[in-house]
């Protein structure tokens, strides 16, 4: 089964195909934000890659975010148009539980991050379980210091991951137990997208397209002062 | 890449466009076959979700698009009886539009041509109200003057063939669509303003007030800007004047400059018809006034049903197949642009 993974969650724009012989190809352009540009092409290219015809793509996969809300859109909206068009289940997957996947053989507690913009963090907590890890919070919004004081509070060692965190290291400085590494994969990949998404297609976790949405964690800004000026 | 892309594949009668239109706040997906045959066209508004904000919210306008697009897209397909195998195209309105939402629009279509291996192209959604009038009425006359009223645009274009166009006068402040949003806001008519004016203009004095003309007779460009702040004083300084007779005097002023306009462009570049689009142009008084003053004029009109006025995909799909057959395939890098201009003058 052949999986296309589909990655615009941040200012990146990534696809790969992968299955049980693991990722076959990937295409990854690190400056990107012209995420709408830069994704059809790059699927293409990387078809080509792989030496695969779409048509053999039997499910697709795509990160939800939180993230970037225009790249989000980019991405989920290409996802679904391309499994309603080839016929094929979807997969979505969360950035914070792809960040969480690649360093999944730490025994301490992980904290994944994705740049929300406005000084503000999307966070996610997770634990390690036979097989792999296992999310044990909801998606979070938040400043770093909000984080930083959770963290304090635990008492937990802390693996603390991912672009978003590592934009404010000074918020987590004075943290004697929580150690923010650069594992070089600090963006959310298409690659362990695919990876993880074999998993769950091997346990036939698909999704229908309709069902396929960004997770936002934001509502829109007039909805908000809407509800302000409502009292509600 | 593409082989479409580069060489331009034969577009002829039988060539099945899917058009997807999604720069404001309908969600619409149409199939056309031959540009002017329409198989389907399913318009999913979102009206209810702005309604309370007076006026159209980006971000909400992109979630709902993102939402909606799989849904109408199928429903598109079901109704005209096609599956994937029978679109020979896909096209999309690029711009001008709100930026997300036009880009879920782009890349619903170039995810589907790239599935599909058919031709992706780009469609201008200014271009595609000209062509909405082509539709219905097969008898396309060059040179013609288009005038396109909504509510984020008013233009006057002279255009002598497909692809052809010169802009000879635009707005110089609000659009007229805008105007009515204002004036209805104002008025306690609620949103959208346009159908609320539209409706209540039909009890009131079109003559009990008299509201500016701006600029009417000083050439092609126009100004709504004046007209809504003369509604507001008047209403301030009247508390007890009849809502009917202001939104009924302030639409025959919006009217007859609309349709002085029109007339002066189609005389000033000898153009043998005039055609009406965009969603002012789905207004009962200037329908009516438009046509009488083609038929004084001599002039040919063409003037779309209500529902072609409005945002619809079967414009961009009919758009599309002209572009097609002209320009070829656009390229799968292509983006989206909220400030898109019509074609160069030529
Ligand atoms: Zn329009």
């Amino acid at each position: 089964m052949l999986i296309l993974g589909i990655e615009t969650a941040t200012t990146q724009v990534g696809c790969a195909i992968g299955g049980h012989e693991g990722v076959l190809a990937s295409v990854h352009a690190a400056k990107g934000r012209r995420h709408a540009e830069y994704l059809v092409p790059s699927i293409e290219f990387a078809c080509e890659r792989a030496r695969v015809e779409l048509s053999e793509i039997g499910v697709v996969a795509v990160d939800v975010g939180p993230g970037l809300f225009t790249g989000l859109r980019v991405g989920v909206a290409t996802a679904k148009s391309l499994a309603f068009a080839l016929r094929v289940p979807m997969i979505g997957v969360s950035s914070l539980d792809l960040l969480a996947f690649r360093v999944r053989f730490s025994s301490r507690l992980i904290v994944t991050t994705v740049d929300a913009r406005r000084g503000e963090l999307y966070y996610a907590c997770y634990r390690q379980v036979p097989g792999g890890v296992q999310r044990v919070t909801d998606h979070r919004i938040g400043t770093p210091d909000d984080l930083a004081s959770e963290l304090l509070a635990s008492g937990d060692e802390v693996l603390l991951v991912g672009e978003g965190a590592q934009r404010y290291p000074e918020a987590f400085d004075g943290l004697a137990k929580v150690e923010l590494v650069d594992t070089g994969d600090s963006y959310p990949s298409a690659e362990a997208l695919v990876e993880l998404a074999h998993a769950r297609a091997l346990r036939e976790q698909f999704e229908r397209s309709d069902a396929i949405e960004p997770i936002y964690l934001r509502r829109p800004d007039a909805e908000i002062n809407w509800a302000v000026r409502d009292g509600r | 890449m593409n082989d479409h892309a580069a060489t331009g594949a034969a577009v002829d009668d039988s060539t099945v466009v899917l058009g997807i239109e999604t720069s404001c706040d309908e969600t619409a997906v149409a199939c056309v076959r031959g540009g002017r045959e329409v198989l389907s066209s399913v318009v999913s508004s979102q009206v209810d979700l702005h309604a309370r904000y007076g006026g159209v919210v980006p971000e909400i306008a992109s979630r709902a698009h993102n939402e909606l697009i799989i849904p109408v897209l199928a429903r598109a397909m079901l109704e005209a009886g096609l599956d994937g195998e029978d679109v020979d195209a896909v096209a999309a309105t690029t711009g001008p539009g709100l930026i997300g939402a036009l880009l879920v629009g782009v890349s619903a279509a170039k995810a589907l041509a790239l599935a599909w291996d058919v031709p992706f192209v780009s469609v201008n959604h200014l271009e595609a109200h000209l062509y909405a009038g082509f539709l219905e009425d097969p008898d396309l006359q060059f040179p013609m003057v288009v005038l396109l009223v909504s509510g984020g645009h008013t233009l006057l274009v002279h255009v002598t063939d497909h692809g052809r166009y010169r802009l000879l006068g635009q707005t110089l402040d609000d659009a007229a669509g805008e105007a009515f949003d204002k004036v209805a806001r104002f008025l306690g008519l609620g949103y959208p303003g346009g159908p609320a004016i539209d409706s209540v203009a039909m009890s009131g004095d079109p003559e009990a007030i008299r509201f500016p003309r701006s600029m009417i007779d000083d050439g092609l460009d126009l100004s709504f800007s004046g007209l809504k702040t003369a509604v507001v004083n008047h209403v301030r300084a009247n508390p007890q004047v009849a809502t009917e007779d202001v939104a009924a005097s302030f639409q025959q002023a919006v009217v007859d400059v609309l349709v002085a306009k029109a007339r002066r462009a189609a005389e000033s570049t000898g153009a043998v018809a005039l055609a009406l689009g965009g969603g002012v142009a789905a207004n009962s008084l200037l329908r009516e006034q438009f046509l009488g003053a083609c038929a004084e004029d001599g002039l040919h009109a063409f003037l779309p049903s209500r529902e072609l006025c409005t945002d619809n995909a079967a414009m961009i799909a009919s758009t599309g197949w002209y572009r097609l057959r002209r320009d070829g395939a656009t390229p799968l890098d292509c983006g989206a642009d909220p400030n898109e201009r019509l074609a160069p003058s030529s």
